[in-house]
């Protein structure tokens, strides 16, 4: 009965089209007043404590780093890298184009910022050579997704803190579909280009590969800060997130130049910004997931769900549906933080490993990006390429079932995710 | 006048806060590798690096709760609006009063909860664990923090009411104001 009062607060005030955070502290707020017997005092410890976690602090750094890889001239390298790599092909440009969103995913946690960092290079040069427009955008919006998926990820490590789960090995987890997801949008994009005879680049010589790989080599060295540096133990998640922001200010500043010293502040001022934001929500829904554990809710849903016999393969079926719907209206961060401690203990009782549902949960937030009415790459890319939010959307429609194919086969064949994770970390 | 200054400030404070965090942490790990080469380890062997943690999570809680303000005045704090935006403007403006509103109430609350907190700590005269602070000084983020976003989001609503306009705040770093 509880259950149902709390959550038919928290959706009558998230449809007022209040701030998320808001709404979830409001629905706290009441709930406590009208129905609870914990003292409203614990609210304040609570906004407080709920942030003290190092492994949160990791996502200030990851936009930070993000922040200074999107402005500091590292995106047109690996643009040119990537070019130089698959631009022969038929639909070059839109090929180099996902290689290129699947790089900057590499060294940045964030989809928007890799719609942003690639998108703003690259559709106005397909427009140039002569694509559809549409296509351009909806290539781009979509393999931005791969910013979550492919490690760093912000997403990941949101996932990570509600449900007490390694940030290092969703890292690595990510790495398998991430592969596979790029290779997906690849082949699709090279299949519609060549069947709509797009154009093709000159094919680039050995020399002007390598020349275009120690160009970029400095922006991508930050995969071997990330992921070396996570897995060999040299840091922790976000020593490492650290590390980078300050490597990434090193080679957009000094080594690339193409950010100026007195931009920094502003760099600073704006991943502050966003960071305050994830993090103001990420203590509400804190707030809010302890007054849900604190009437025993979770586990009450879990025993329901068990209760009705679902197996494994119809719980992610109605999870991966539920997520669909919830990634229309809500941002990831947001969702992730409100359902995942809901799914993980039923996943546990159904012997779902938590690792790989936190895999699922992240490929459903790239389906949520692309998908309207709120689909934040959506957003971006129409501001991007200055089209209409319906046509950007149309754009990216067929999209979805590629995205969503890739997603059916991470779901129900485990492996994909947990091969390599299991494989590092010496897990049988 | 004063809204300039406090404007100035909170993006100082933030912009401040989160590089000075970035450094410490970086500053550790540095300090942590350095010993690892004798000749530099014999100069920082004695500095004590167990505090940088618990800075960095003080100097973010702070920038979390400042940013959080300023993030009201660029209006980075989305909800869902779908259903709200297919209403007609009447309407329309009754909800945002409504949810602007709810921001302010519920941030004041919040205001008032932490004094109350930084108070109660402030007698048991707490101290933290490394770098032995006084606790309430520490939590006065929360209080001092959500008073500036109430006083941001009765700002953003004023200047609604008069003008109709809201902050949007655009990816890629711009502010535009839109109707």
């Amino acid at each position: 009965m509880n259950s149902l009062i709390i959550f038919a607060l928290l959706i009558v005030l998230l449809l007022t089209g209040m701030p998320i955070s808001i709404a979830l502290g409001m629905s706290v707020l009441a709930f406590l007043y009208a129905f609870s017997t914990i003292p409203v005092e614990i609210i304040s410890q609570r906004l407080f404590t709920g942030l003290d976690q190092f492994a949160i602090m990791a996502i200030p750094f990851f936009i930070l780093a993000g922040a200074f890889l999107t402005t500091g001239g590292v995106a047109t390298r690996i643009v040119k890298f990537a070019t130089t790599l698959v631009g022969a092909m038929h639909g070059g440009l839109a090929v180099s184009a996902v290689l290129s969103c699947a790089f900057f995913a590499a060294l940045s946690g964030s989809s928007p910022a890799t719609v942003v960092a690639i998108g703003s290079i690259m559709i106005p040069a397909m427009v140039k050579q002569g694509y559809p427009k549409a296509f351009g955008v909806g290539v781009i919006a979509t393999s931005g997704g791969l910013g979550i998926l492919i490690p760093p990820s912000i997403v990941m490590i949101i996932y990570a803190v509600s449900t007490n789960t390694s940030v290092g090995q969703l890292f690595i987890a990510g790495i398998v579909p991430g592969v596979l997801m790029a290779a997906v949008l690849m082949l699709v994009t090279w299949l519609v280009a060549k069947k709509n005879n797009y154009p093709t680049l000159p094919q680039a010589s050995l020399r002007e590969i390598w020349q275009a790989f120690r160009d970029s080599i400095w922006g991508l060295l930050i995969v071997v800060i990330v992921i070396g540096g996570i897995y060999g133990g040299i840091f922790t998640p976000t020593e490492a997130a650290a590390v980078s922001a300050v490597y990434a200010f090193v080679v957009a500043v000094f080594i690339y130049g193409d950010l100026k010293l007195r931009e920094v502040p502003r760099v600073l001022r704006e991943s502050a910004n966003m960071s305050a934001m994830l993090l103001y929500i990420i203590t509400n829904a804190i707030l809010f997931s302890f007054l849900l554990t604190s009437e025993n809710i979770p586990q009450q849903i879990a025993q329901w769900i068990v209760d009705q016999g679902l197996t494994p393969w119809m719980f992610l079926l109605f999870v991966n549906v539920l997520l669909f719907f919830a990634g229309d209206f809500m941002e990831p961060s947001s969702i992730i933080l409100i359902l995942a401690p809901i799914f993980l203990p039923v996943a546990i009782k159904l012997g779902i490993d938590p690792i790989h549902l936190g895999i699922i949960m992240v490929i459903n937030m790239e389906l949520g990006m692309i998908t309207p009415p709120v689909g934040l790459n959506l957003y971006v890319a129409s501001g991007l390429a200055r089209m209409g939010l319906t046509e950007v959307t149309l754009a990216a429609a067929p999209w979805i079932l590629v995205v969503t194919a890739v997603l059916l086969l991470v779901t129900y064949v485990p492996q994909i995710a947990l091969w390599l994770p299991h494989l590092m970390y010496g897990i049988p | 006048m004063i809204n300039r200054i406090l404007d100035n400030l909170e993006e100082w404070l933030i912009a401040t806060f989160m590089g000075l965090a970035t450094l410490v942490i970086f500053f550790a790990v540095v300090h942590r590798y350095s010993s690892g080469i004798p000749w530099v380890w014999q100069y920082t062997r004695n500095i004590s690096t167990s505090w940088t943690q618990e800075l960095c999570i003080y100097l973010f809680i702070w920038m979390a709760k400042f940013g959080a303000a300023y993030g009201v005045r660029t209006g980075i704090h989305v909800g869902v609006d779908v259903l709200v935006r297919s209403l007609a403007p009447a309407k329309q403006k009754f909800f945002v009063v409504l949810s602007l509103g709810s921001g302010a109430f519920f941030t004041a609350t919040i205001a008032l909860l932490g004094a109350k907190f930084v108070h109660f700590i402030y007698v048991t005269g707490q101290i933290s664990p490394d770098l032995e602070m006084p606790m309430w000084i520490i939590y006065l983020a929360i209080p001092l923090g959500s008073s500036l976003m109430c006083y941001r989001f009765l700002q953003v609503m004023w200047h609604y009411l008069k003008s109709g306009e809201l902050p949007v705040h655009t990816y890629g770093g711009d502010i535009e104001v839109v109707a």
